[in-house]
């Protein structure tokens, strides 16, 4: 009887397996495996990365000649092969390194992508990547930003994102320009969960003050998904540093907008690092009460007409929400591993592999605002950069650092609500 | 007899299982029943037989997970040798646990258990020695057949196969030893067997080890699989809950109801996330939370129990109700 | 002792009233029926998704939002009772845990098809911001949360002990089979007392909804600290909840902010072990 169990449901597996394998790829598609946390406590970002990818897929697969250098946006379909279609498969990674590398091993295999697209946590990038380099079929990630990623020796993994040692060196230049212009940046405390990401960020920002001679005055660290941060926000107060760099996801983020607000306390200069405070959620709850919060951001909408500000309203029909970095990134890393699928002419791992090591995509030809696409021999993008941008009214960012970039002067000192 | 020719054709099934179903998704299908198999049959040993409902065993599989991604990470040897360091780790620790909070009784136990749990887990995510947040990993490129890194998962299977069945041996032959037979008067009324002169402390305890370093195997195998453990993945109390439910849901206590669990649940968690999980409505785990419902609301004592109070009425009263 | 140190003291009261407030539904059916609901979190998250739509639906404030939260959640606590907890109670605890996990998954993931997976936040100004009293800073909707934890709590003490209600639904709790012999029904005994379970919990989601953010995985978080609160008050006990919520608020508040907040979990578990070493029942729970 157990057996009957067991092998009922083992014959339903083979039978929906086998039925996922029957539909094997045309000609004309092209099949993109696409990884995210579509489920559990980071499930906003897979919900907000979907409608992102399935903007992307409509600029590529139709003509959309008013986006101007944006590759793969002129006609319809990749012209390289002979105007194939993109289509992208998506799996829900659970937020669970074994679930996202399972999903990738069913991609490869049973859907057999030309490519792998994900993972947004590191942890899952790293375990699912690893599948994908043993079958030798291309993976690219555009957010993940641990560094041992790149470190690994892989020949099949690339990453379009800027990572922390990369935002550090915005942050110090940053507040040397603030230095100059009158403001008082030297006690820098940095706040920020015990997360993989808030700690190797945070580590990694605090290598980057020490080495320019002026290190962190106050290191806060705080449990992920807390219910409570009075304490932290205390603790700020009584320190009163000059700047704060807040490295935090959307829940924490919200709960220290309210905290700050409810114990009155508000730094001179309050700097997140993206991830929660990029989040439109933040924005619609706690943005009236965090106004003049910088953040990094590699993203800016451009004037009306320019191709980002075009992409920014096609996301916002698809998913009813502003643009924002983490998106942004998402997209343009689809972008370029398309763009490779392209140029390559072809499926096969191999070419898409080399033509991937050959981009060298220029500013106009990106969405967001990277100095450029070009990969290291470890599958960097050495030319990804961002910039600062502000939250000054509570309820749109705008670029105010670099110069060159900036839409605004850099408001000061933080107004709070 | 009629018993012996069953386990003879679970026995034929498991082996030939990937060879008739050889597309690796359905492979690694089949190496995932049988670890997690591995897990819930070794929670059952405490859970299940002595009845001490563990919803901490996540920290004995940790044990297993870190030590065998230790041995790469900090001493560069195979995540093999990590295993019999797991197995100390966790038997020891299981000792130092299950001393004081074993004498807890029902509910208490299992929150004490959640404690300690959720405290290994702060602990190690807190310490960088360990990988802190961002975990360890295991040889990226297998260096010998040793780093048991491969790319098919037949190996990980067969493995498993032999592991989860020297894992039912051991429980059978407990079973079946005086052991069980304590084991079983405690679950009763542990009172009741205290006064007919079983050593129930004594007995719990090397239970709650034995149960703990078959765990930390468990833990060890899937850390070499995955090539990755970090604090949410090898020390999360989630895993702890679906070690649990797949031993509850195919029957407690009972040899083959945590196999019967991992065959139903494991199946059903990948496929409906293959399914459904893309479409990101959250629907997997509607369907998922449903049918575990449906279990327990209409077979409380588990899937296996039905067909047992069949074979013979009014036996399982550790798993029985009124129908 | 420093001024900083009283509103960290303040604020961990307030906070731990909160989690007495939301710990008062469990510990009700955990002591009446030995049955340990591992959906207790998700109850309090649908207490906060309802108020959250009485906002954004009619624009009403937690005037209109916790009595309506009150009154659905003790809706679904009885159609859950009949639905499920009525057949698996009979089980073995097993079968509770798998029953109640698969309902927690169940309504957080039909919460998050619904609602999807954005974080959602109640208006600031909803319940009258922060007021300082001699320099202490305090957030009327934490006070008001505090408040009606105290009410609760006093009110479900008040019906356990004084009442008749109270005195046949402790009946049931202690012998269903002798209470019957009595002429009361255990079923709408039992009924009853998950109704006003899961309204407190309603109740208490409603409440935290005006100063927490909302998001369909947020009962995981809570679901945790109810169970401690509850272990470390006893089980069954309503004034031990209380104590236990408190203690929980003020120790986690002076560890996080005196040791780093990291640790302050740490702290709770471990207090919480070596309190069961030397008090198995718990704070106020019988043997």
């Amino acid at each position: 009887m157990t057996l009957k169990h067991v092998t009922g449901l083992l014959c339903a597996a083979a039978m929906s397996l086998a039925l996922a394998a029957g539909a094997r790829a045309e000609d004309k598609v092209v099949k993109i495996g696409v990884i995210m946390p579509m489920s559990g406590g980071t499930a906003s970002i897979g919900a907000h990365a979907k409608a992102a990818i399935e903007v992307a897929m409509d600029i590529i697969n139709n003509a959309h000649p008013e986006l101007g250098n944006l590759p793969l946006a002129k006609n319809a379909g990749l012209a390289g092969l002979g105007g194939a279609k993109v289509e992208a498969i998506f799996a829900d990674n659970q937020g669970n390194p074994a679930t996202g590398q399972n999903q990738a091993l069913r991609l490869i295999t049973e859907d057999k992508v030309a490519a792998v697209f994900g993972a947004y946590q590191s942890g899952i990038t790293l375990t699912s990547s690893a599948i994908a380099e043993k079958y030798g079929i291309p993976y690219l990630n555009s957010e993940s930003v641990a560094a041992n990623l790149t470190e690994r020796g892989f020949k099949w993994f690339f990453r379009t994102t800027p990572i922390a040692t990369d935002f550090a060196k915005i942050y110090v230049d940053f507040l040397a320009d603030l230095k100059a212009q009158g403001g008082k940046t030297d006690n820098v405390a940095v706040v920020h969960d015990n997360t993989e990401y808030g700690t190797s960020v945070a580590n990694t920002i605090s290598a980057a003050f020490k080495e320019k001679g002026q290190p962190i005055a106050l290191d806060v660290a705080y449990p992920v998904n807390a219910t409570d941060l009075q304490g932290q926000v205390l603790q700020l107060k009584d320190k009163k540093p000059d700047v704060i760099i807040m490295i935090s996801y959307t829940s924490d983020a919200i709960l220290f907008a309210k905290t700050m607000q409810s114990l009155d306390y508000k730094p001179p200069v309050l700097l997140a690092d993206d991830a929660g405070y990029s989040d439109p959620s933040f924005i619609k709850a706690v943005g009236k009460i965090s106004q003049g919060v910088f953040n990094r951001s590699s993203w800016a909408v451009g004037p009306s007409g320019s191709p980002s500000a075009i992409i920014a309203d096609m996301y916002k029909k698809k998913s009813g929400e502003e643009m924002d970095d983490t998106v942004g990134r998402q997209m343009q890393g689809f972008f370029v591993l398309v763009d490779a699928i392209d140029r390559a002419g072809s499926t096969d791992p191999a070419k898409v592999q080399a033509a991937l090591k050959a981009t060298d995509l220029k500013p106009d030809q990106l969405m967001m605002g990277y100095k450029g696409v070009k990969f290291d021999d470890k599958g960097q993008n050495v030319l990804a950069s961002g910039l600062i941008i502000q939250l000054q009214d509570g309820e749109n960012y705008v670029a105010v650092w670099p110069k060159a970039n900036a839409a605004k002067a850099p408001m000061l000192p933080y107004k709070g609500w | 007899m009629r018993r012996l020719l069953w386990l003879s054709v679970v026995a034929a099934v498991a082996i030939a299982y990937p060879l008739l179903l050889s597309s690796p998704f359905q492979q690694r299908l089949g190496a995932l029943v049988l670890l997690y198999a591995i897990a819930a049959s070794a929670w059952n040993i405490v859970g299940g037989y002595a009845g001490q409902i563990s919803v901490g065993h996540v920290v004995f599989f940790g044990c297993g997970a870190y030590a065998a991604m230790g041995a790469y990470a900090k001493f560069g040897l195979s995540p093999l040798f990590g295993i019999p360091g797991g197995i100390v780790l966790a038997a020891g620790l299981a000792a130092v646990i299950g001393v004081p909070t074993l004498r807890l009784s029902g509910h208490y136990f299992s929150m004490a258990t959640i404690a300690v749990a959720e405290t290994m887990r702060l602990i190690v995510t807190n310490t960088d020695y360990l990988g802190a947040a961002v975990g360890l990993s295991g040889p990226t490129v297998p260096r010998n057949i040793f780093d048991l890194s491969f790319l098919s998962s037949l190996p990980y299977y067969y493995l498993f196969l032999v592991i989860l069945a020297i894992t039912l041996l051991i429980t059978w032959w407990m079973a079946n030893s005086r052991m069980g037979f304590y084991l079983r008067a405690i679950k009763d009324s542990e009172r009741a067997a205290r006064s007919l002169g079983a050593p129930a402390s004594r007995t719990k305890l090397y239970a709650f080890m034995l149960s703990a370093a078959l765990t930390s195997v468990a833990g060890a195998l899937y850390a070499m699989m995955f090539g990755f453990v970090d604090p949410e993945s090898g020390l999360g109390i989630l895993i702890s809950v679906k070690i649990l439910i797949m031993a509850a849901l195919g029957g407690a206590g009972l040899l083959f109801g945590p196999l019967v669990g991992a065959a139903i649940l494991v199946p059903l968690e990948e496929i409906s996330n293959s399914w459904l999980g893309g479409k990101g409505a959250g629907l997997t785990f509607v369907v998922y939370g449903a049918i575990i419902v449906l279990i327990a609301r209409f077979q409380p004592g588990g899937i296996l129990s039905l067909f047992k109070r069949r074979a013979k009425p009014n036996v399982d009263k550790g798993a029985g109700h009124a129908p | 002792m420093s001024f900083v140190l009283v509103q960290v003291i303040v604020g961990g009261l307030l906070l731990g009233a909160v989690y007495a407030l939301f710990s008062s539904g469990l510990t009700l059916v955990w002591g009446m029926m030995n049955i340990v609901n591992f959906a207790h979190g998700d109850f309090v998250m649908l207490g906060m998704y309802v108020a959250y739509v009485v906002y954004t639906l009619m624009g009403g404030g937690p005037i209109l939002g916790a009595p309506l939260a009150t009154l659905v959640l003790a809706t679904l606590g009885v159609i859950v009772y009949f639905g499920l907890i009525r057949d698996i109670m009979k089980g073995p605890m097993l079968a509770q845990i798998l029953g109640t996990f698969g309902l927690a998954l169940l309504l957080r993931y039909s919460v998050f098809w619904w609602f999807g997976a954005n974080f959602l936040s109640m208006p600031q100004d909803i319940v009258g911001g922060t007021f300082a009293v001699a320099g202490l800073r305090i957030e009327a909707s934490r006070l008001l949360a505090g408040v009606v934890a105290l009410l609760v709590t006093f009110g479900l003490h008040l019906l356990l002990t004084r009442t008749s209600l109270g005195s046949k639904m402790l009946a049931v709790a202690e012998d269903a089979t002798a209470a019957q012999l009595m002429g009361i029904r255990p079923d709408t005994m039992q009924a009853i007392a998950w109704a006003i379970a899961a309204g407190a919990t309603g109740l208490a989601g409603a409440l935290i909804a005006n100063f927490f953010y909302i998001v369909p995985t947020v009962g995981e978080t809570l679901a945790i600290v109810a169970f401690v609160t509850v272990s470390l008050g006893g089980f069954g006990s309503v004034p031990g909840a209380l104590v236990a919520g408190l203690l929980i608020g003020v120790i986690e508040s002076l560890s996080g902010y005196l040791i780093g907040a990291v640790y302050k979990d740490i702290v709770v578990y471990v207090l919480f072990l070596f309190f069961l070493w030397f008090r198995p029942q718990g704070l106020m729970g019988k043997m």
